[in-house]
């Protein structure tokens, strides 16, 4: 398999050939975007898939009882009207009258009902189940357009969970006749959202059309059409060639240069994804290691100079980032302590630390190499002799659940989740992620997740995330931008949240 | 003639279980199935589930000796992303792959045997320089290079052939050229190497004597002699094409073998590339032993078994 790189190159190398041509622009002309995507869609039912691309499809063919605003990163109601907290763990919501599924069958409380009641059940094997079994006991139809929903435990982000993860089915969807198919929506979608499913042929192309009989705001474009293109080359010359509108996950050297021409546009949008150094402050690798000493953890933030490697390496819109989430999420504090780029000082921290002559450092890491040798290069500049290990993701993993990691550079993209808890989860609670042996850390967590209030929610995770920065258990480094090519004749907004949201895109 | 057919195709499944044991173990000791089907940021949860749905929580001998047992009785398993059994996915992108590669073969003679035949006819010549430069630059050019040369030169700069795609004959045009254009230099220089050869032989000089020049000399008498080793290595090309067509496919978003190759790589798709590999050695092996029952089928002068 050729590297990004190596293709990009060769790319760009072509590029100079094609560019004195004048492209010509299909889209427009019959109300069709065409969009590129590497991933093989095999699967259009997003509660037994997990991949972005299928995201980036749901919000396309379903609908969800509420939607998140990617503009204040609020939940808002979508199918629900309205909805109200009995209790802690008791949730009423009241459904639009006006919704209706593909097949033109009006949306009830009954499917609502049993969408989440199959995929919290064992037998429905969904990959959205072990979101939902955390937190719901059942869910009971009240009346015709009423649903209360009995929750496990208290649980903020019940509303988000809704309105990211599950997609509303029709009743007996999965289990008609009392036979069990799970693939039942895989290819036959059945879906209430702004477009529906023409045709599908997996792994080559899916056409979605308009739904005129949508609930909600209609989009602009009357028809997608969703080509799988493996290779990024090829995506680029459709571009060129007016095959293909848009396409996303570009390496930023060719969306630079294509776009750079008069045959694309170049999009770069915020990510919610984050990259940064995890230490061993807990000392799992060596219980008296230098990492378990603060005076070391912050010497290496002070080493790093995230901005030029936001700016140079990462690109586009990515950006340095002091805190253990990315700044669009709910609760991430900017106010918390920040270490700038100062080698003399990281320098004397170390020496403080009594480790002036440096001390020697395995560092991990599985992607981005130019931003994990520049990461290695800043910490040899101050005294620290680093061993990079740039393994598969696999091997990291494993060596991470073994405790043999002292120090790996990370990323994270909190599945476009914009609150703080899909990202201080998983790394500062009951997880072999979590290297700071913290458990004070943990309980503040965790105590996020357990009250409804957000004033209370965003004190609990600037209490966490202060105490993260102080402790430096992370070398925070920067956040990551989404690079999309685009028709010149194609206007595509983007969001803060980095999700693509294709149904917002329109003709100029 | 039998028993060399069936000594050989058992010798086709032993390289292809040997490769599947190789290929089993290497893919589940380089990835995890479960993060690749679930994806780099799933919830440690969803993992896990998946990891148990599939079974890929047993041991590593258990599975493979699991796999190996549902191949005895035909059953190759169900892939993991299409959820469908592995024989069927094959069999549907097959098509596909089949007509690329006897493409890619039809490229190969078009150019190969014809240069070669010039270059012979004319050695150390500037035709014989120029088929020299064709061959090695075939030779040295990677498919995906050529894949995207050809792809800008004649579906961007002049929109000739569609950039991808495999719908109509149009769609294979390129592709076949890219595939086939690797397979160019071995065999346009066994031809102009057999056609010099023969050339000098006495049979020729007669024929001379008789007064057979130009084109019919080489047609009645020298081309049927000095395309022998041509068509056997012309077998093992096309079984070459075969697993040769992952990168040319994914290039041109062809939906066959190759490009199943690739994805389910990529993904551990492990039950699929098991198939894949079985597939791929069964053909290869299938197409040399094709090439040396041509051999004796062209010249009696050769005996197998």
């Amino acid at each position: 398999m050729l590297t990004v790189r190596m293709r990009s190159l060769c790319a760009a190398t072509m590029l100079t050939l094609a560019t004195s041509v004048a492209p010509a622009f299909a889209g427009k002309s019959d109300d069709t975007l065409r969009v590129a995507m590497a991933e093989e869609i095999l699967n259009l039912d997003y509660n037994y898939t997990t991949k972005r691309e299928y995201i980036i499809l749901a919000q396309l063919t379903d609908a969800t009882l509420f939607n998140i605003n990617p503009q204040t990163a609020e939940v808002e109601p979508s199918v629900a009207k309205s909805y109200e907290f009995v209790d802690d763990t008791t949730l009423d919501v009241v459904l639009r009258d006006d919704v209706t599924f593909h097949d033109g069958s009006k949306l009830t409380a009954e499917d609502v009902a049993y969408t989440y009641n199959w995929i919290n059940s064992p037998d429905s094997e969904s990959n959205a189940n072990g979101v939902v079994e955390r937190w719901l006991d059942n869910a009971e139809v009240t009346g015709p357009n009423t649903v209360r929903f009995h929750l496990k435990s208290v649980y903020p982000l019940v509303l988000r969970d809704m309105g990211a993860r599950i997609m509303l089915r029709k009743a007996g969807s999965y289990d008609a006749n009392g036979e069990i198919d799970r693939d039942a929506m895989a290819s036959d979608l059945i879906g209430a959202g702004p477009y529906k499913v023409v045709s599908f042929e997996p792994g080559t192309e899916l056409v979605l059309e308009r739904y005129d009989g949508y609930f909600g705001d209609k989009p602009e474009i009357s028809k997608i059409v969703v080509r799988n293109l493996p290779d990024i080359g090829t995506q680029q010359a459709e571009l060129m060639s007016g095959g293909v509108d848009w396409m996303f996950k570009v390496p930023l050297d060719l969306a630079e240069s294509l776009g750079a021409t008069p045959m694309a546009e170049h999009l770069s949008g915020p990510d919610l994804r984050v990259g940064f150094l995890v230490l061993d402050a807990a000392g799992y690798t060596d219980e008296d290691g230098p990492l378990t000493n603060v005076l070391v953890r912050r010497a290496i933030n002070h080493a790093l100079n995230t901005p030029e490697m936001a700016k140079f390496l990462i690109g586009g819109s990515a950006e340095a980032i002091h805190t253990a989430c990315h700044p669009a999420q709910f609760g991430c504090d900017q106010s918390v302590t920040a270490y700038p780029y100062d080698p003399d000082k990281a320098r004397a921290l170390l020496a403080e630390a009594g480790y002036e002559n440096g001390f020697p450092l395995e560092l991990w890491a599985y992607r981005d190499k130019a931003a994990s040798e520049a990461i290695a290069s800043d910490l040899k500049a101050v005294g620290i002799d680093v061993n990079l290990r740039y393994v598969k993701l696999q091997s990291l993993n494993q060596a991470r659940a073994q405790r043999e990691i002292p120090a790996y550079f990370g990323t994270w993209g909190s599945g476009g989740t914009a609150d703080t808890a899909a990202i201080a989860r998983i790394h500062f609670s009951d997880s072999d992620r979590n290297l700071s042996g913290d458990a004070e850390l943990e309980k503040t967590v965790l105590a996020a997740e357990q009250t409804n209030d957000p004033a209370e929610r965003k004190a609990l995770y600037s209490e966490a995330l202060g105490h993260i920065a102080d402790q430096a258990y992370w070398a925070p480094l920067f956040s990551y931008s989404a690079n999309y090519l685009v028709s010149p004749d194609l206007d595509f907004p983007l969001d803060p949240d980095g999700l693509p949201r294709l149904q917002n895109a329109h003709w100029k | 003639m039998l028993r060399y057919i069936a000594l050989r195709g058992l010798l086709a499944l032993l390289v292809a279980f040997t490769v599947s044991l190789a290929a089993f173990f290497l893919l589940n000791v380089a990835t995890d199935p479960a993060q690749a089907i679930a994806g780099e940021d799933a919830p440690p949860e969803v993992v896990e589930s998946i990891r148990a749905r599939y079974g890929l929580d047993r041991p590593l001998p258990v599975r493979y000796a699991d796999w190996l047992g549902g191949v005895m009785t035909g059953d190759f398993g169900e892939s993991y992303y299409w959820h469908k059994p592995v024989a069927t996915l094959v069999a549907d992108r097959a098509d596909e792959t089949i007509t690329l590669a006897l493409s890619a073969l039809a490229v190969t003679i078009l150019i190969a045997i014809p240069l070669g035949a010039l270059a012979a006819l004319n050695p150390n010549s500037w035709i014989d320089r120029f088929a020299l430069g064709v061959a090695v630059s075939a030779q040295a050019v990677p498919n995906f290079w050529l894949g995207l040369i050809v792809i800008i030169l004649f579906a961007v700069t002049f929109p000739i052939f569609p950039v991808s795609g495999d719908d109509t004959w149009r769609h294979f045009v390129l592709p076949a050229f890219v595939l086939g254009a690797s397979s160019v230099p071995a065999v346009m220089r066994l031809t102009r190497t057999g056609l010099i050869e023969v050339m000098g032989a006495d049979y020729i000089r007669t024929a001379r004597a008789k007064g057979f020049r130009g084109w019919p000399l080489l047609r009645r008498h020298a081309l049927r002699n000095a395309l022998l080793p041509v068509i056997s290595v012309l077998a093992v090309q096309l079984g070459q094409k075969f697993g040769g067509s992952v990168i040319t496919e994914s290039i041109f978003a062809i939906n066959g073998l190759g490009r199943l190759a690739l994805e389910s790589i990529l993904g551990a798709d492990i039950p699929t590339v098991q198939m894949l590999i079985f597939v791929f050695a069964i053909v290869f092996v299938a197409m040399n032993l094709l090439a040396d029952i041509l051999n004796a089928a062209l010249d009696p002068r050769i005996r197998i078994g």
